[in-house]
């Protein structure tokens, strides 16, 4: 069903539509932001070229008509109100959903047609009457000149070329081209229209001025001026170029005027020698020898170089060489340069660097434009292999060894040791790009929310300012994807909750506007993302009561909290479902998701918050999470384990007699502190080791942390740490609560890794 | 005491110096002048290309300006102070385009002044020129 274009037609169609919404915003916002119009206007113009490859008419006409409106918002025929982006912003919406049905079942959805009518005409009617009609907007005609003082700069193979039809008795037309700007949106291809003249003898493609520097190059603009000579007849010519013909100069060439420019320097041989006649005439002090000398190699080398006569030159350099004035040579240099007495220094040398051929060609931009797009998933395949590489050449130490012991050949060990070595560094390089094409900048993300900011702020009635701050921090895809979620919760929440009613802030004297801050920075190995609003802040006491109320914890205990102890409240569970809390005026819609979500990427969340001030959320997650850092363990008579770094507090040995025995569970005491000890065995149903009573034998255990809690876990023997690329179990064995996955050893077993969460 | 004398190479291929910090210029520059024929030698720095300069003798300099230790212009003016190396052609490269850093480059003792980026063609046209080598 779906085509490789369709692929790309719809992940384009995204990125576009969302171009569109952050420049609308940006726009309505600052409605006299050229660059933002103007960028609208093309990314739905370009959808709607993208579009019509396709057979969706509903989505073309739908486009079309948002086309025509932004049309006439950047010619300043309409002003963009906040109802006209609200209208704009729906048909997005509308596009967007046909994208993601396009993408779903290579259609769009039934009824797609009377929906684009719907909206199509509601685009319709907000566009000036006169407008409608279809008036177009006329370009300005192009300044043209109709001299051919640009006949010198043909290329001399093909100007006698022109000669030679010439002088057989052709009629030869030189023919200018300065397309219109913006000729692109009209439709005008002029490259193409001259693949159809006739009898072309010369075609010079040229920026008609210097090109800008590539960052402010608009590729959508024609720079490009066109000069041809032909054959073709006057009448064939007006034909082709009827459309366009008041940007067209076309003159008749005399056959001298093509002989005469033959004997002229070229372009560089000019604009060298042109060049040592500015530095001859600079004001010389004593670097004057050394300027003479190298000006009177340089000229004697171009002249070689080009062919021409050099006995003139030398005469000037010797008579130069016994007055010491310049004036022979500046002499010469004139007599030179008086065939092409137009070229100008600066001029000739920019136009050498930009000029000949197409700025494409040209390195810096061709390399500007190297960006594929690749599907996720071949990534993340690739990832995979690393990861495998990676353990696979773990075997070669095992390899080394056998090659020693097995077989006695030391020689061999060392060469395996040493292919080793190698292959240990490819693999990390290779594991380190990839992780690096894998790092997103968070404005993924980010990007959506301030249209969420702005669309919850006029259904509530609050005046928002959102600022996006460090949008281009970058992390692990796997990471930037899952902030999704977890950020909309937490905005969402200060929206609703934080921020005060225009009136309310009015009241206590704060800006009407209330500002909330959506920050990313990274800190060490973590990326960390802020959410702060300048709203009421949480109330300790409401949210102790509300505590109470819902059953999380007893008054008691409510009362001997800390303030900032009772605003952490609102991460736990059972304090965010039930009833809704929306009377509370503090936070707590899914902020247990949110702790969730974040701790299953190895981040944390804190809060913090001043009544009356404002609240702020970190969030703080690892950079990437591609690689896992895991301490082996052994339990259960020999068996493998993999516990995660992250949860590992320390590891201590302590004698069998000092467990204390408290019912039918054991603890320990850790610096004054005492640690429900658990045995790994047990937990997972593996077979105990037996104890025959000896009280100095010591445990192994394993201080982890979950949360706030310490736990101390007994195991049979504590292994070596290692790096492990962790796959996740799919398939049935995905309903195993108690593991995170495993991993492959360099021996080629398999570790399990425990999900300590949920085990303990 | 007899000497082996090699027999002189009768074409010698030009030799030019490469003077820019930036490896990919230098790249650029090595693999389109290389394959035109002109033996290509390269340093990351003023300095050092003032150095290489000293050393032995080349037909062309192709000089960035902006480079670290010794910017391009300082290197040219050292250069052309050396009765042994003053009268060497050389072409400055940059990106400012205005007519002030050109004059300025003149004044500083080059001989020509190209604009970023410069094609191909343009670089080896001019290459061949100023080196004296008929293309």
């Amino acid at each position: 069903m779906t085509t490789p274009l369709l692929v790309r037609f719809v992940s384009e169609a995204r990125d576009l539509l969302q171009a569109a919404a952050t420049c609308l915003l940006r726009l309505e916002k600052s409605p006299d932001d050229e660059a933002a119009i103007n960028e609208v206007f093309r990314a739905v113009h370009t959808l709607k070229g993208s579009v019509g490859l396709f057979d969706f008419p509903a989505f073309t006409k739908l486009v079309h008509a948002g086309e025509d409106l932004l049309s006439a918002v950047r010619a300043g025929q309409l002003a963009l109100s906040s109802e006209l982006v609200d209208l704009l912003l729906d048909a997005l919406d509308q596009v967007s959903a046909w994208v993601d049905s396009i993408d779903a079942i290579g259609a769009l959805p039934d009824g797609a047609d009377g929906v684009s009518r719907d909206i199509t005409a509601r685009l319709r009617t907000a566009l000036p009457q006169d407008l409608e009609a279809g008036a177009a907007v006329v370009p300005l005609r192009a300044e043209i000149l109709s001299s051919i003082e640009w006949l010198p700069a043909v290329p001399a193979a093909e100007r006698l070329a022109a000669l030679r039809a010439a002088l057989s008795g052709a009629d030869i037309l030189a023919l200018e081209y300065l397309p219109a700007e913006d000729c692109f949106f009209s439709g005008e291809d002029p490259a193409a229209l001259f693949r159809q003249v006739p009898g072309l003898l010369a075609l010079a493609m040229e920026p008609r001025r210097d090109w800008p520097a590539a960052e402010a190059l608009d590729p959508y603009c024609c720079l490009l001026r066109f000069r041809a000579l032909t054959t073709a007849s006057r009448a064939e010519i007006e034909h082709l170029f009827r459309y366009v013909i008041e940007q067209v100069a076309l003159t008749a060439v005399a056959p001298h005027l093509l002989a005469v420019a033959e004997t002229g320097l070229s372009p560089a041989v000019a604009s060298i020698l042109d060049g040592q006649r500015v530095i001859l005439e600079l004001p010389a002090g004593d670097d004057l020898p050394s300027r003479l000398t190298s000006v009177a190699r340089t000229v004697e080398n171009v002249l070689h170089a080009a062919g021409q006569e050099t006995t003139d030159w030398r005469e000037a350099v010797r008579a130069t060489e016994t007055s010491g004035d310049t004036a022979p040579l500046l002499a010469v240099l004139a007599r030179l340069l008086d065939a092409r007495p137009e070229v100008k220094v600066d001029a000739a040398a920019k136009g050498l660097a930009a000029a000949e051929g197409s700025v494409l060609s040209s390195p810096d931009l061709r390399h500007a434009s190297r960006v594929l797009k690749v599907d996720q998933a071949k990534i993340d395949s690739l990832m995979n292999l690393i990861g495998e590489l990676v353990v696979s050449k773990n075997s070669l130490p095992f390899l080394a060894r056998r090659a020693e012991e097995v077989y006695g050949s030391r020689e061999m060990s060392r060469e395996i040791k040493d292919l080793f070595a190698v292959v240990d560094r490819l693999a990390q390089e290779m594991q380190a790009a990839i992780m690096a094409v894998r790092m997103l900048p968070v404005s993924e993300v980010f990007e959506r929310f301030p249209r969420l900011v702005r669309d919850i702020a006029r259904k509530l009635g609050k005046r928002i300012d959102l600022v996006i701050e460090g949008e281009d921090t970058a992390a692990d895809k796997t990471i930037v994807e899952m902030l999704g979620d977890p950020l909309l919760h937490i905005i969402r929440n200060a929206l609703d909750h934080g921020i005060e009613t225009p009136d309310e802030r009015e009241a206590q004297g704060k800006p009407v506007e209330a500002r909330v801050l959506l920050k990313a920075f990274q800190e060490g190995d973590q990326v960390v993302i802020e959410v702060s609003d300048d709203g009421r802040g949480i109330d300790p006491v409401k949210i102790r009561a509300a505590a109470v109320a819902k059953g999380v914890i007893d008054a008691e205990r409510a009362a001997g909290l800390t303030d900032q102890d009772a605003v952490n409240l609102v991460f736990l569970p059972g304090f965010s479902t039930a009833g809704q809390v929306s009377d509370l005026s503090g936070r707590g819609v899914g902020m247990d998701v949110v702790v969730s979500t974040v701790e299953k990427a190895n981040g944390s969340v804190s809060l913090s918050s001043v009544k009356g001030e404002g609240t702020t959320v970190r969030l703080s997650l690892p950079l990437s999470m591609a690689v896992t850092r895991v301490m082996m363990v052994e339990a259960g008579g020999g068996m493998l384990f993999g516990i995660p770094m992250d949860h590992i507090a320390e590891t201590v040995r302590i004698p069998r007699d000092s467990i204390r025995h408290i019912k039918q569970s054991e603890a320990f005491v850790l610096r004054d502190t005492i640690v429900p000890l658990l045995r790994l065995d047990t937990l997972l149903g593996l077979e105990r080791n037996v104890w025959f009573g000896d009280p100095t034998e010591e445990d192994a255990v394993l201080v982890v942390r979950i949360g706030n809690t310490l736990t101390g876990l007994v195991v049979d023997h504590f292994r070596e740490g290692m790096d492990i690329i962790l796959k996740p179990f799919d398939g049935i064995l995905a309903g195993l609560p108690n593991y995170s996955g495993t991993a492959l050893l360099g021996d080629g077993r398999v570790l399990l890794v425990l999900n300590l969460k949920e085990l303990l | 005491m007899t000497l082996f004398l090699k027999p002189r190479t009768i074409a010698t291929a030009a030799r030019i110096l490469v003077i820019d910090d930036g490896i990919t210029m230098r790249l650029f520059y090595r693999t389109v002048l290389e394959a035109a024929g002109f033996v290509v030698e390269e340093a990351t720095n003023g300095l050092e290309g003032y150095e290489k300069v000293l050393a032995r003798p080349f037909d062309l300099l192709i000089v960035d300006i902006n480079m670290p230790k010794m910017d391009g212009l300082s290197m040219l003016r050292a250069i052309r102070r050396d009765g042994a190396t003053m009268g060497v052609p050389a072409v400055t490269i940059s990106t400012e385009s205005k007519d002030s850093d050109t004059l300025k480059a003149y004044q500083a003792g080059a001989n020509y002044y190209l604009v970023k980026p410069v094609t191909p063609e343009t670089l080896v046209e001019v290459a061949h020129l100023m080196a004296g080598v008929p293309a």
